[in-house]
């Protein structure tokens, strides 16, 4: 029944977490990316500087020599660290000609530019970061001043563990909050769709005019339900139409079959005139039943009348007394305990219980009592001594132009003509079922059938007449 | 008996028409309102059959019309439309009876004769099932030609199954006729009085007999 759905919240809530974590990544590979072009710009003008102030102090010695004579401030930077800073004085074709660590200077000449500026040395043993350095020409010299990457890999390291500690924790506390507000509002606006589905299923063909509620909708959930309230009231229509069609059409026979009936009553008596007053009556009985099938379906009825069962029996048995009559058959009814106050449909009954007993009075058996019994809590039961319905049929038998095994028409009967149709029975569970009741049929000790009417309409407890 | 039947669908008025005059009636079929205003106008009618949805109007109009004039003759609806409210509606706009189509000639006949036997309709109506005939005016029964005396209550049980033959006459119906609101009667009065008539009826071998429906009432239909 159900299909393979998904949900809307959690996708949304999925999303959004995807879209956080893609955000957080650029995030940090943007502060990453910023982090080391300032460390870069740093080393850059750390490293001119430096270079600087070892040139400021550069002299040339007569022979040719370079003469240095550095502050012990700088003579403690360049010789005091484990080595980290490296000045290296050479000539114009980088030979070396002074330094503060001539081990390294021999490692880090061969990645000096031929021109000014700053130059990268890979990754040695002594330096596993690699190092950055900055040359520049000084007279006769070229100045280079070189440092480890350490220090600029440090300061990257620090503003990306800055960016992780705190704006991680921000970003994901306004993410989470964000997916909590889009599957609240996803929530929340679907609630109106809930209730519209609510109403949806419980829309009837028994009960035109249900609709889903359209109120405090959603802009983007209201042309849905706008759109299926339409389409309900356009299959509405037809099915109306159709409804009024099968009334309408069992309405217009019912002329041309007077005329027939009027015709044949005309002739004279003879076996033929009786077979053929029989057919037309038949088919009479057929468009009754359709026009009676029609009215229940076509309104919603109004059950909402206090009715007397016992002036419903006696109307019903009245009416086809002069029927069982002259087929042998005796007509009673029979009171147990006195009915229950009860709200219905006074003609609706008087129909479903006619069906009944017309049913019982065709199956029973020449010379056999057929009788109602009315029990005190809302409960007709038509009692006859026929044959009794099968277990396998009875619930068939309710059901529209249902028709059973031929042998369980009585032949010789005169009403058998008039009970063929097939709708008796349908009408009765369609009465029992607009009050808010059943039918049913049991077996009978002794043999026969019990054919069972129970409303579902106390007067008291009556909670209107929507059955 | 001078009948006026309106009905505007031809086939059906000739054949109505010529049945009711087969059972001996005098019949002037007319097929709309106006004719029948016209032919009540000029002619004295004992009773009217009455279609309702006639090409000019429908019929209920023209019996409220007839009704608010004062007319009493007994009216018969004769109409397709066979929903209860309608049946009450026509009932109410003061139609005596009302058949839907389609309808058998012989039932039409029988309830058009009890119609004219009604109160309202001539005095001195004689009652008929089987072979028992009833003369209502002089009180005067017989059995197949033979006169049969009865007590009064008997009489009186008698004509009132006689006026409904052919159907069911509630207990209710018959102990108020009978016995009136305020007498308190038996419970099984009413048993004792039917099972006397019947002893009666059989008595001199009557081809009519009084069947008892338990627990609604009794019914007078002709045979044994």
């Amino acid at each position: 029944m159900k299909p393979a759905s998904w949900s809307l919240a959690p996708r949304l809530a999925w999303r959004l977490a995807a879209v956080l974590v893609a955000a957080i990544g650029l995030a940090a590979i943007a502060v990453g990316w910023r982090a080391i072009v300032t460390a870069r710009a740093l080393d850059d003008t750390a490293l001119q500087i430096q270079v600087h102030a070892v040139a400021v102090h550069l002299a040339t010695a007569p022979g040719g020599t370079p003469l240095l004579d550095l502050p012990p401030a700088l003579e403690t930077a360049f010789h005091g660290g484990a080595g980290d800073n490296v000045f290296i004085i050479t000539t114009p074709r980088d030979q070396v000609r002074l330094s503060s660590d001539p081990a390294a200077a021999a490692l880090i000449v061969p990645y000096m530019p031929q021109t000014d500026g700053l130059f990268r040395v890979p990754a040695t043993p002594a330096q596993p970061e690699g190092m950055v350095g900055f040359v520049t020409r000084f007279g006769a010299w070229r100045v280079a001043v070189a440092q480890s990457r350490e220090q600029s890999e440090v300061l990257v390291r620090s503003l990306l563990s800055e960016f992780f500690s705190t704006g991680l924790v921000l970003l994901s506390v306004i993410g989470g909050t964000a997916a909590l507000i889009g599957i609240w509002t996803v929530r929340d606006g679907l609630r109106p769709l809930r209730r519209a589905s609510v109403a949806a299923s419980r829309v009837d063909p028994a009960q035109p005019g249900r609709r889903l509620p359209d109120a405090d909708l959603p802009a983007e959930v209201a042309p849905l339900v706008i759109a299926v309230n339409q389409a309900l009231a356009r299959l509405e229509a037809a099915l109306g139409a159709q409804r009024r069609f099968v009334g309408e059409a069992a309405h217009a026979l019912r002329t041309p079959l007077a005329v027939l009936t009027a015709r044949l009553d005309a002739l004279p008596e003879s076996p033929d005139a009786g077979l053929l007053r029989r057919d037309a009556d038949r088919m009479t009985r057929l468009i009754e039943q359709m026009l009676r099938m029609a009215r229940l379906d076509g309104q919603p009825l109004d059950v909402s009348k206090p009715v007397d069962l016992r002036a419903v029996a006696i109307e019903a048995i009245s009416m086809l007394a002069p029927l069982a009559l002259p087929q042998g058959i005796e007509l009673a009814l029979r009171e147990i305990g006195t009915p229950a106050p009860l709200t219905g449909n006074h003609a609706a009954l008087v129909i479903g219980l006619t069906n009944l007993i017309e049913n019982a009075v065709a199956h029973a058996p020449r010379g056999s009592l057929v009788e109602v019994e009315l029990a005190a809590a809302a409960r007709i039961a038509v009692l006859d001594r026929g044959p009794g319905v099968p277990a396998a049929e009875r619930k068939a038998i309710f059901e529209r132009f249902h028709r059973g095994p031929v042998g369980h028409v009585k032949r010789d009967s005169q009403m058998r003509g008039a009970t063929g149709a097939g709708l008796g029975l349908a009408i009765v569970a369609g009465v029992a079922a607009a009050h808010r009741g059943a039918a049913w049929v049991e077996g009978r000790e002794g043999g026969g059938a019990a054919f069972v009417l129970k409303l579902g309409t106390p007067a008291d407890g009556a909670e209107g007449s929507c059955a | 008996m001078r009948l006026l039947a309106v009905e505007d669908e031809p086939d059906l008025g000739l054949l109505l028409r010529d049945a009711l005059r087969h059972a001996a009636f005098t019949v002037d079929l007319v097929t709309g309102i106006q004719d029948a205003e016209d032919h009540l106008a000029v002619a004295g009618y004992d009773a009217m059959i009455l279609d309702l949805g006639l090409a000019d109007g429908d019929g209920l109009a023209l019996l409220r019309a007839l009704r608010r004039r004062g007319a009493m003759l007994p009216v018969l609806i004769l109409t397709a439309r066979d929903a209860p409210e309608d049946r009450v509606t026509g009932l109410d706009s003061g139609a005596d009876d009302y058949l839907v189509k389609p309808f058998h000639v012989p039932e039409l006949i029988s309830r058009m004769r009890a119609l004219l036997r009604r109160p309202n309709a001539a005095l001195g109506v004689v009652l008929q099932v089987g072979d028992l005939v009833l003369d209502t005016a002089a009180r005067h029964l017989t059995v197949g030609g033979t006169p049969l005396e009865l007590s009064l209550r008997e009489m009186a049980l008698l004509e009132l199954l006689l006026r409904r033959q052919g159907r069911v006459v509630t207990r209710e119906a018959i102990e108020q006729a009978l016995y009136g609101f305020d007498a308190a009667i038996g419970s099984n009065a009413l048993e004792v009085l039917v099972h006397r008539l019947r002893r009666r009826l059989a008595e001199v071998g009557a081809h009519a007999a009084v069947h008892t429906l338990r627990g609604v009432g009794y019914l007078l239909a002709e045979g044994t």
